[in-house]
């Protein structure tokens, strides 16, 4: 800081484009109302005065994927619905994230064996980005979940530097 | 019709009107809304359907002219799944399909399966079967009543109404440890005792219940703007109900007086019955035509306060006792099969069960409520406005976990 | 009325289609291999007739069963050359239900729809043909219901092989 030191007025904060960036995009996630299962109640839980994904910036759910940033996978996946999920996630706007909740979405769940229309995994349909454990997960490991993909947000370069040429 | 696309006032004279000669002015307006068919595709992943369900709408203008539902997004091979595994296995599976009621779900299993092996429950464990049931019944109504305000428009009742659910989440917590998926009710009786002090918070929780509930039939429930979405739309007669197979809610919402706690009573429902303490709400037609969308809404509406009677009837007559039969750890069910309906909130559930004998069921049929409840949109729907289609498909309260199973 | 009283008076009313019918026994302690039979008693019934079995039970007075339950199929086992359609009736007058029973050939499924006399049966229907394999025929609609429209193979019957792939996701 030593050269931009009282350079600016007050109330002035210096920081990188990068952190500014990802603190916009990560205090913002507007999730897709994307309700397949049982999840789906906790979800709708988690959206509940209780729980209230708000505190996060996560409680605006938007019903169209053109408005989402998030899509959480909460429930089973079959294979009528994977096409499904799949144009919903092309339909999404860049950056998009993926949070498969709760076992099913994981990898099949307690279906893995014996469903036999039962996509083993959402993440053979589409990029995941967090997994959540549970079958459901309570509302508390979704938040969990999300605070993983703000993590993971944080983490995320969005300048580039271009490549030099020789 | 009209022979050129533009529309000019010359082309309008020279139109061939069906409707005969008319003022000019009409004539253009009539020009103007002139529409054709559209097919509205609504859904897999619509807010409104309730899970993962498409109807197929097609729309005259505003006017829907005929719609189909498309089933299995959520296809989960309960069925096969139950012809895999073993008995007692299998009641995890019950907690998935109609996961709003998963108590129901078990309790219905587990009936089935005890009438095969002719077992006999415990009091106690009676008692609180038919208490869970009952709570869950409650919680589930909260949901259905909730989204459906939520559907037509009315945000703030179904935060008010997660409310109740959380703390009947927290209940079934403590007597279980999970708060959706139960797996509580198990073949023979009830997973463990109530812990200490949990029926005198089922207690508090009644009392305080009551007073909300009075919160939401002003709020929602008698509210002008509900009403004025509600009555007279989807109006389901009774002969309509019963071709359909209607059950639960949709069909006393018809005003048939029906219901398997008292027509054809199981568990403890016989006693609670002769005691007079519930009644079976029916629909009334007071805000519009008998069997309309309002009709069914108030028939879960009072249901509600009708289960806490049976809630606060458990807690009088609850007495110390076992709540489990002594079972063997694998099943070995006797050759036979078995039809067990039960009162789901959202209808008969049934079971249909069939044992060679072995460890593993033959079959496992599930029929879902949800699943012939839902057949009746296709009749429903023709002839309804955009909008009421909304109304009518949440007002059939479905799961589509139980759907498709 | 209990099963008997059913039984009586679908003899008294000459039923078409009506074979006989099958009661749970209890195990016959001099046989060891009869463990006997738990559960509820069935009416077996001609497949062909059983739209005109059900019309009668609808309509009859004295039976009134208003309301199609459940409408099913059952394959007993991979050897058995024969599966079984099961519907549940259910009298809401008299309080009484009804188990119908009906064997069905597996090389050859095929019977006529219940759904002009119960509309319920219209969708047990289109579940039963694609788990099964059973064709209704005069069905109204007979598209595939939960099974996508392409699917190969009747889940349902016990000689069905899980599929490896379907539109290139694995299903292993």
């Amino acid at each position: 800081m030593g050269v931009l030191e009282r350079q600016f007025e007050e109330n002035v904060l210096t920081t990188k484009v990068d952190w500014l960036l990802n603190w916009c995009r990560l205090s913002s996630i507007w999730p897709m109302t994307f309700g397949l299962a049982c999840c789906a109640i906790e979800m709708m839980a988690v959206g509940c005065a209780h729980h209230d994904i708000d505190r996060f910036g996560a409680g605006a759910f938007r019903a169209s994927p053109r408005q989402a940033d998030l899509m959480i996978v909460a429930g089973t996946v079959n294979f009528k619905m994977a096409e499904r999920i799949k144009r919903l996630f092309d339909q999404m706007p860049s950056p998009k994230y993926v949070i498969a909740m709760g076992a099913c979405a994981t990898g099949g769940g307690p279906y893995y064996k014996y469903g036999y229309t039962v996509v083993k995994g959402v993440d053979r349909v589409v990029p995941v980005d967090v997994y959540v454990a549970g079958c459901p997960p309570r509302p508390e490991a979704l938040l969990e979940g999300l605070m993983k993909l703000q993590e993971k947000i944080q983490r995320s370069s969005v300048i580039r530097r271009p490549a030099r040429t020789a | 019709m009209v022979e050129s696309k533009t529309v000019e006032s010359k082309t309008v004279e020279t139109r061939v009107d069906p409707h005969g000669p008319a003022q000019k002015n009409e004539r253009e307006f009539m020009l103007d809304v002139r529409t054709q068919d559209l097919e509205v595709n609504m859904g897999p992943q619509h807010p409104a359907t309730h899970g993962v369900m498409r109807i197929l709408v097609r729309a005259d203008g505003e006017i829907c002219t005929g719609a189909q539902p498309h089933l299995g997004y959520l296809h989960r091979c309960a069925e096969k799944i139950g012809e895999n595994v073993e008995w007692l296995q299998y009641l995890p599976y019950t907690d998935r399909y109609d996961y709003l009621a998963a108590m129901n779900n078990n309790l219905g299993y587990s009936m089935a399966v005890e009438k095969l092996m002719g077992i006999e429950i415990p009091r106690r464990a009676l008692m609180i079967r038919t208490l869970c049931a009952e709570l869950n019944r409650i919680g589930s109504h909260l949901i259905a009543f909730g989204t459906y305000g939520l559907d037509i428009g009315a945000f703030t009742p179904f935060l008010y109404m997660f409310r109740e659910r959380e703390w009947m989440m927290a209940l079934f917590e403590k007597i279980c440890g999970a708060r959706l998926t139960y797996s509580y009710i198990r073949i023979g009786g009830v997973f463990n005792d109530a812990p200490p002090g949990w029926l005198s918070e089922v207690e508090r929780f009644c009392d305080t219940f009551e007073e909300k509930w009075q919160e939401y039939v002003d709020l929602l429930m008698v509210n002008h703007i509900f009403v004025q979405r509600t009555a007279n739309i989807g109006v389901i007669s009774k002969a309509m109900a019963l071709d359909f197979g209607l059950t639960g809610p949709m069909l006393r919402a018809s005003g048939v007086d029906w219901d398997l706690r008292r027509d054809m009573p199981y568990e403890l429902y016989a006693e609670i019955w002769k005691s007079g303490c519930f009644a079976i709400p029916l629909g009334t037609g007071e805000r519009g035509t008998l069997g309309d969308c309002w009709d069914r809404s108030y028939v879960r509406v009072m249901e509600m306060i009708e289960s806490i009677k049976i809630v606060r009837w458990c807690l009088g007559a609850i007495e110390p006792g076992p709540v489990i039969a002594d079972i063997p750890k694998t099943l070995r069910v006797p050759t036979g099969e078995a039809y067990v309906g039960i009162e789901n909130p959202r209808g008969e559930l049934g079971h249909y069960v069939v044992s060679d004998g072995g460890k593993i069921a033959i079959r496992c049929r599930v029929r879902g409520p949800s699943f012939t409840n839902l057949a009746v949109l296709e009749e429903l729907m023709p002839g309804v406005l955009i909008a009421d289609t909304i109304a009518i498909i949440g007002s059939t309260d479905i799961v589509v976990g139980e759907t498709d199973r | 009325m209990d099963f008997r009283g059913i039984h009586d008076r679908l003899l008294a009313v000459a039923a078409p289609g009506l074979l006989g019918h099958d009661l749970p026994r209890p195990s016959n302690p001099a046989d060891k291999k009869d463990k006997g039979r738990a559960g509820d008693p069935f009416v077996w019934v001609e497949p062909a007739l059983l739209p005109a079995f059900l019309e009668v039970c609808r309509d009859d007075p004295r039976l009134a069963f208003e309301i199609l339950v459940d409408l099913s199929a059952v394959d007993p086992s991979k050897d058995d050359p024969n599966m079984w359609v099961v519907v549940q009736l259910l009298s809401l007058s008299f309080r009484h239900r009804l188990a119908v029973k009906c064997t069905l050939p597996k090389a050859s499924a095929a019977l006529p729809t219940s759904t002009p006399v119960y509309r319920a049966a219209q969708w047990h229907e289109r579940e039963c043909a694609e788990m099964f394999g059973i064709t209704f025929s005069g069905h109204p609609d007979p598209r595939n219901i939960l099974l996508p429209e392409d699917w190969v193979g009747t889940p349902l019957r016990k000689d069905y092989v899980f599929p490896d792939e379907y539109h290139g996701i694995s299903c292993k």
